[in-house]
């Protein structure tokens, strides 16, 4: 019982980096993506080739994998970011399914569709963690980096331009915003964090494959922003945590078919989803009513 | 001969993708509303021809169940999750959203009723003929196009000679023109949801002969559908056909070249190199503003 | 922003043979004109004159079909809106595009930081800032509201802070677009008031407006436009005085 605790919070938190990194795109630039599952994925698949490779130190495979995730990131934000959000959606979609390809074909570096084992552990100046209750520290710290960045980037004048975008896009211009330029830094930054979370992920299971960074999976970030609270600071972490939790309770629900518990889950949250941007726009957390997240003009 | 088989195919994709987009399309270029479960729509016509088909009513009744399931579906759409969301100032946001979580619901549910796997409507239609040496066509393949052809044909007649029609035309633009007309604009979304979704019923039933059906495809309709619209420029029916037959054709031509999981690959390729280089898309408006 | 000085015979923004259409309408019919410095020179006309895209063509919200727009002798017509903003053209707009979901203080403070990358400020700097946006607050009577969530505020506010945005910046040309409609007599006065003080410091304004009680006590200048075309440039008196002209304003208002 602990020991699937230990496992969920450790979860928990990774999904939390995921989805307060998405948070920072969606709620604050207003830029909706359906390919943050692809930056998970580069992040875990760049950090493993690296430790499997050249060296398991944190101090490598993270940097690495941030400069992977933010140098990709740029394929898709630089031609999808000069035009309407619309766009966005679509290229991101269609980035999402390609990689998905890729990272199933490339097996040179992502072992292909039977992906990557023996992953080494994390090695932070010669000691490895590996054990559950000294990874935990890991992420959590690591989540609480991630926020503190992500808030001091919100609260700073780089924030307030992408509320700005958020709110209007042609009113930020024409005080002097350089829109495309301001939303293209935030994807960067955000893909960069994204694949920390990749590499906490891939070297907590020591076992990656295409299967965790599928579009289900970009699906799922989005749901937890939104159920969340889109634009808060904590909704993304509750959403998170709501998400990973509804599995176990809906398997303590006797009636329920077992084998369905995937199905019921992703049901819930689609439906709550719809729900919520008719009732409650903004989210659990977020105010009642968000009047213009993504204003159009 | 491969090439002219190849193109064959293609067209016969290119059929299907354009029926899919245009009808998304459609609902997007006249309403504005970011109708993401349209791939949705697209799932519960194909399952519920199969269903209806399958259990031995024949292919007729198969048909209307699965036009009356989209229509309903995609009026029910508008009226319970888009009228609502409008009601107070829905932006972008909030109407994709709401339309996803609705897609991950029926993805979900069909995969309950009829399991995740892929399932295969049975017909003789999809048998190969040889047509010349080494050139082989099933039927289903002169039938897509067909079908293509007598629903845009009816559509192009719809909107140019019809009120409704003309209404539906300048929604965008200018609601209150529509009012005008004496017409009422919900009336006309709401026409432009039953149109749209009518629109992916052929290419459903085909695509669930030809490939096979899977609850998860609805993500790929998407993505054919809204590559489309782009590529044939945002708001322009005639450019999204000719962009769904574009990527129809690409893709099957492409395999010439390439092995087939990276089919998709070519798609998100044209998509890519439309929003580099010409955002406004085939026959679009500005895309900037 | 510039902050180089010229005298207040010096053009700054001018323009020559201006067109655009959209779809075979004329909107802006070979507009010319100069905008001096430190003169307030008002757009009058019908709705659809072209005044709203005159204001866009400046700023690069929309791109010319011919003609040319200098600023400061320097040609500008393939400028982006923010490359606009930059060199110190600053604009409203008519439905105001606020930051709803930003508080006032927020709203103001963002108008005054055009940097794109993320930034330290030094203590002078937010020190300097500030001081603006306190600036701007105090003028247009928003000081308690500064916590308030724009979409919160009332109508005349909204109107006020998009003002505010402006009045912060250190911009040398104000593009107004219907700043004062629908104003009370009190929030004119001050709308006025702020007008007065700001020209009188070396701002060039450019006003479409059409309440004509406002025009005569603020133009210096009066540009009355038709169906895209200019129809007649200058002084007050003359222009509203015009027969032919009222019967056009005032034949499309009735």
């Amino acid at each position: 019982m602990e020991a699937y605790l230990l496992n969920l919070a450790i979860l928990i938190s990774i999904y939390s980096i995921l989805a307060v990194t998405l948070n920072f795109i969606m709620g604050y630039a207003g830029i909706y993506s359906l390919a943050h599952a692809v930056f998970f994925g580069i992040g875990a698949y760049a950090s493993s080739y690296t430790a499997l490779n050249f060296s398991a130190s944190i101090f490598i495979t993270l940097p690495v994998a941030m400069a992977i995730g933010a140098a990709l990131s740029l394929v898709l934000a630089l031609p999808a970011l000069r035009v309407r959000g619309e766009y966005f959606v679509a290229a991101s979609l269609g980035l999402q399914v390609l990689a998905v390809t890729i990272f199933s074909e490339w097996k040179g570096v992502t072992g292909g569709i039977g992906g990557l084992i023996g992953i080494p552990p994390v090695n932070i100046a010669g000691l490895e963690i590996y054990k559950p209750g000294e990874f935990i520290f890991l992420t959590v710290v690591t989540l609480i980096v991630v926020l503190v960045v992500i808030n001091r980037l919100v609260h700073s004048s780089f924030g307030r331009s992408l509320q700005a975008i958020r709110d209007s896009e042609s009113a930020a211009a024409a005080f002097g915003k350089n829109v495309p330029l301001i939303k293209t830094i935030s994807v960067v930054i955000s893909a960069a964090l994204t694949a920390v979370a990749g590499a906490l992920y891939a070297s907590y299971l020591a076992f990656i494959n295409v299967e965790s960074f599928m579009l289900d999976t970009s699906v799922l970030i989005m749901a937890m922003v939104i159920i969340g609270g889109t634009g808060t600071q904590a909704g993304p972490i509750v959403g998170a945590a709501l998400l990973l939790l509804l599995p176990s309770v809906i398997s303590y629900l006797d009636f329920l078919p077992q084998t369905e518990i995937g199905s019921i889950q992703q049901i819930i949250y689609g439906l709550g989803m719809a729900l919520l941007m008719i009732y409650r726009p903004g989210g659990i957390i977020g105010r009642k009513k968000v009047t213009s997240a993504g204003g159009s003009k | 001969m491969l090439a002219l088989q190849l193109a064959i195919t293609g067209l016969q994709t290119g059929a299907i993708y354009a029926l899919t987009a245009v009808g998304f399309s459609l609902i997007f270029g006249s309403t504005r509303i970011f109708h993401f479960s349209h791939g949705a729509t697209f799932i519960i016509a194909a399952y519920l021809f199969y269903f209806v088909d399958v259990s031995g009513y024949g292919v007729i009744p198969a048909i209307l169940a699965a036009a009356s399931g989209a229509i309903v579906f995609g009026l029910l759409m508008y009226r319970f999750i888009y009228v609502p969301i409008q009601r107070d100032e829905g932006s972008f946001f909030t109407v994709f959203v709401a339309s996803f979580g609705i897609g991950i619901v029926v993805q979900n549910v069909i995969g309950m009723v009829f399991g995740r796997g892929y399932v295969a409507v049975q017909t003789s239609l999809s048998k190969s003929v040889e047509l010349a040496e080494g050139l082989y066509v099933a039927p289903l393949a002169w039938i897509a196009v067909l079908c293509a052809t007598v629903f845009f044909a009816a559509l192009w007649y719809f909107l140019r000679f019809s009120t409704t029609g003309m209404a539906l035309r300048a929604l965008s633009d200018n609601p209150e023109l529509v009012r005008v007309f004496g017409l009422n604009p919900k009336f006309i979304s709401a026409c432009a949801f039953a149109i749209g979704s009518l629109l992916v019923v052929p290419a459903a039933i085909i695509s669930g002969a030809t490939q096979g059906l899977n609850p998860a495809m609805g993500h790929h309709v998407m993505l054919i559908s809204l590559a489309a619209t782009i590529v044939g420029g945002i708001g322009s029916v005639p450019g999204t056909l000719i962009a769904g037959l574009v990527l129809g054709l690409a893709e099957s031509l492409a395999l010439l070249y390439v092995e087939s999981q990276w089919t998709e690959a070519v798609t998100f390729a044209i998509l890519f190199l439309f929003i580099l280089l010409r955002p406004s898309g085939l026959l679009g408006r500005s895309a900037t503003h | 922003m510039t902050d180089t000085h010229t005298s207040s015979s010096d053009v700054l923004l001018e323009i020559r043979g201006l067109n655009k259409s959209f779809g075979g309408v004329k909107a802006v019919d070979e507009v010319s004109m100069d905008l001096r410095a430190g003169i307030v020179t008002t757009l009058v006309g019908p709705n659809g004159a072209g005044k709203t895209t005159f204001f866009n063509l400046i700023t690069g919200e929309l791109t010319k079909d011919t003609g040319s727009i200098r600023w400061l002798g320097q040609k500008i017509d393939r400028i982006k809106p923010y490359q606009a903003a930059r060199k110190g053209i600053l604009r409203t707009f008519q439905d105001l595009r606020l930051f709803n979901d930003m508080t006032v203080e927020e709203n103001i403070l963002t108008s005054i930081e055009p940097m794109s990358f993320p930034t330290f400020r030094t203590r002078a700097q937010r020190a300097e800032q500030q001081e603006r946006v306190e600036y701007a607050l105090e003028r247009t009577g928003l000081a308690d509201k500064r916590h308030t969530l724009a979409n919160d505020l009332a109508y005349a506010e909204r109107k006020f802070l998009s003002m505010a945005r402006i009045l912060a910046t250190d911009a040398r040309l104000w593009l107004l677009d219907e700043p004062a409609s629908g104003l009370d007599p009190q929030s004119y006065d001050r709308f006025l008031d702020i007008l007065r003080v700001e020209v009188k410091k070396g701002v060039t304004v450019c006003i479409i407006e059409h309440n004509l009680d406002i025009v005569i006590s603020i133009s210096d200048r009066i540009a009355f436009l038709d169906r895209g075309r200019l129809l007649a440039d200058g002084d007050p008196e003359t222009v509203l005085n015009d027969p032919e002209l009222t019967a056009i304003y005032f034949g499309e208002r009735a």
